[in-house]
């Protein structure tokens, strides 16, 4: 489903160059739930934003199904993002003046993808948050937040979600239940790349794959 | 999510930045207001006082004796009727309502009187005004009172003055001054009367009150000077041309503080829009990741701007106009409450202008918003 090769990103900063990724070739299938590891600095963040069509690389091609992402229009790229990929941060990225149903809608709006607000409710009564609808983020705990935040990447039913450090602000019991829930979308047949310090994290995944300096280790 | 319906939220969420910003835009508009308002009034009065003002201004021949006109309000010399015509040729001129006359003191059934010949008045191109003064029909008179009252005349009577038959169109009522004592008829015939073709004594017309520094009498010679070398200038002073300084001296000091005020309010504005902006700097990262476009997260911003101008259009009416009303009669004595009144039409022009206004101050923060590149804001924190 998706085949990276021979990615590579350099950035240039005052301070010089920095070789954040150098020459990752990979191939992942549907129906993945893939954990990348790597120290701080390894590139992971650099390496699922070219996955997300969000950072173009200096180097090589990501293809996703048939696609070349860097070939289309930065405008179909941004449609094709909203339509394929849900994201989960490690900062949640919440919208603060939304409540909790409105910032899983805000996915909506872009992909237009039917009757979001059914399926918004319905993804957040399975995530536990179905009495927190009309929540603003700041009235909820950070597990609840992530879960506000997959419920948001869930919303236009994409093939591939990118997780960057989704439990990196949770503590074990919240990570363990936002992992479960990572989890039971691969199990219906999604893909998952998932950047990660966990061990716990790692447990979930069907494959790691190990950064150091921009390589594959 | 509609676009708007977030715009509503935000503003509810970060009050203080939208109350700022419309606070600085209700600066804007008050200060326009009110200056507006003013300005109208300041109009309104210098058009009535120069009604009231009569002719003021008295252009005579070079040679003619002042000592004698301002004895007699005659002049003893006559030059051109051309010149009035001259004069009405000028465009942006301090003066208005061109009346050429033809004077001269004669004796009439044993009555001394001043006949009086009036050409129709005048003004210069794009100063159209009603005119100050009846106009008389060729073959016509005006009687004045008292000479009326002494020799009998009456309306309808047909008079000989000098073997010219002249049809008495009107009695004038009393005025207590020198006007009891003409007979008014036109020009043509008054120079058929007197033997003196083409020729007048004077003209008389009425300054703009709109002299900010200096004499305006200096002016208006220079000006008339320059027109008709062989001409001389007599203004009647008055205390309105002294308010009328006063009152172009207020207006000046708005009018240079008028684009101040403005730049102040609009880097105002724009200052809250770059705060606001970098407040959502992961907001507009989490957008973009979301799939959308520059025009939408332009509109958020714009929309924002846009709903700053109209509260601020409505907020800074209501104020500009209260302070015009409040502190307007001290600067307009004379006609004072009954001039000064809210200038609707301004209210609709604010409503139109302030949003564009706040918009644009904001146009450089919603650029900056779309160009933030998500890989590198969603990496923030
Ligand atoms: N915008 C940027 N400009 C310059 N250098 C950058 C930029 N973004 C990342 N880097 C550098 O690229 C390298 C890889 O960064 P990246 O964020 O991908 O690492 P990471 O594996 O996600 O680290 P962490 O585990 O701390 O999140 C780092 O050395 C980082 O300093
Ligand atoms: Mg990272």
């Amino acid at each position: 489903m998706l085949i990276l090769q021979d990615l590579a990103k350099t950035y240039r900063t005052r301070a010089g160059e920095v070789k954040a990724l150098d020459g990752v070739s990979l191939r992942i299938d549907q129906g993945e739930f893939i954990a990348v590891c790597g120290p701080s600095g390894s590139g992971k963040t650099t390496l699922l934003m070219m996955i997300a069509a969000m950072l173009r690389p200096s180097r090589g091609t990501v293809q996703f199904e048939d696609r070349d992402l860097y070939q289309m229009t930065g405008a179909a790229r941004a449609k094709f993002r909203a339509r394929n990929i849900g994201f989960v941060f490690q900062m949640f990225h919440l919208v603060p003046y939304l409540n909790v149903l409105e910032n899983v809608l805000l996915a909506g709006a872009v992909a237009r993808s039917g009757d979001g607000r059914a399926r918004a409710e319905e993804s957040l009564q399975r995530l536990g948050l179905g009495h927190r609808i009309g929540h603003r983020p700041s009235e909820l705990s950070a597990g609840e937040k992530q879960r506000t935040a997959i419920a948001r990447a869930l919303l236009n039913r994409p093939k591939l979600i990118l997780a960057d450090e989704p439990t990196g602000n949770l503590d074990s019991q919240n990570a363990e239940g936002v992992l479960r829930h990572l989890q039971s979308f691969q199990r219906d047949g999604g893909t998952i790349i998932m950047a990660t310090h966990g061990l716990a994290a790692q447990g979930f995944a069907t494959r790691t794959i190990d950064l150091r300096e921009g390589r594959l280790a | 999510m509609l676009i708007i319906r977030m715009i509503f939220k935000e503003i509810w969420h970060r009050k203080v930045n939208f109350l700022l910003a419309v606070l600085a835009a209700t600066t804007a508009v008050a200060f326009l207001v009110a200056f507006f308002t003013a300005s109208k009034a300041s109009e309104r009065e210098t058009a009535r006082l120069m009604l009231s003002m009569g002719y003021n201004l008295h252009v005579i021949a070079k040679d003619a004796d002042v000592g004698v006109f301002l004895m007699t309000g005659l002049a003893d010399k006559t030059m051109p009727e051309a010149y009035v015509g001259k004069l009405a040729a000028q465009n942006s001129i301090s003066y208005n309502h061109l009346l050429a006359t033809l004077e001269r003191k004669m004796k009439w059934r044993g009555v001394e009187v001043i006949l009086t010949g009036l050409a129709p008045e005048v003004c210069p191109p794009g100063q159209q005004k009603q005119a100050m003064t009846f106009r008389v029909e060729p073959g016509t008179a005006y009687v004045g009172h008292h000479i009326a009252e002494v020799l009998a005349v009456q309306k309808g009577d047909t008079v000989d003055v000098n073997g010219k038959a002249l049809r008495v169109e009107r009695c004038l009522a009393e005025a207590g001054g020198l006007d009891d004592m003409r007979i008014q008829c036109s020009l043509r015939d008054a120079q058929e009367i007197l033997g003196l073709p083409g020729r007048i004594t004077q003209i008389k017309a009425v300054d703009c009150l709109c002299f900010e520094k200096g004499d305006p009498v200096t002016t208006l010679r220079k000006e008339i000077g320059s027109i008709l070398p062989e001409t001389q200038v007599l203004q009647v002073k008055s205390l309105a041309n002294a308010r009328a300084k006063q009152r172009q001296m207020i207006r000046n000091v708005f009018a240079v503080m008028l684009p101040f005020v403005i730049m102040a309010c609009g880097v105002w504005i724009g200052v809250l829009a770059i705060m606001n902006v970098r407040d959502r700097r992961p907001e507009i990262g989490l957008l973009r990741a979301l799939g959308y476009d520059t025009v939408q997260v332009m509109l958020l911003f714009l929309g924002k701007a846009l709903l700053v101008g109209l509260f601020g259009a409505a907020a800074g009416f209501l104020l500009g106009t209260e302070l015009g009303l409040r502190f307007g009669p001290r600067v307009f004595e004379i006609t004072a409450q009954a001039m000064l009144r809210p200038e609707s039409s301004l209210f609709v022009l604010a409503c139109i202008l302030a949003p564009l206004f706040a918009m644009a101050a904001s146009l450089v923060p919603t650029v900056i918003a779309v160009t933030y590149d998500p890989a590198t804001t969603l990496r923030e924190e």
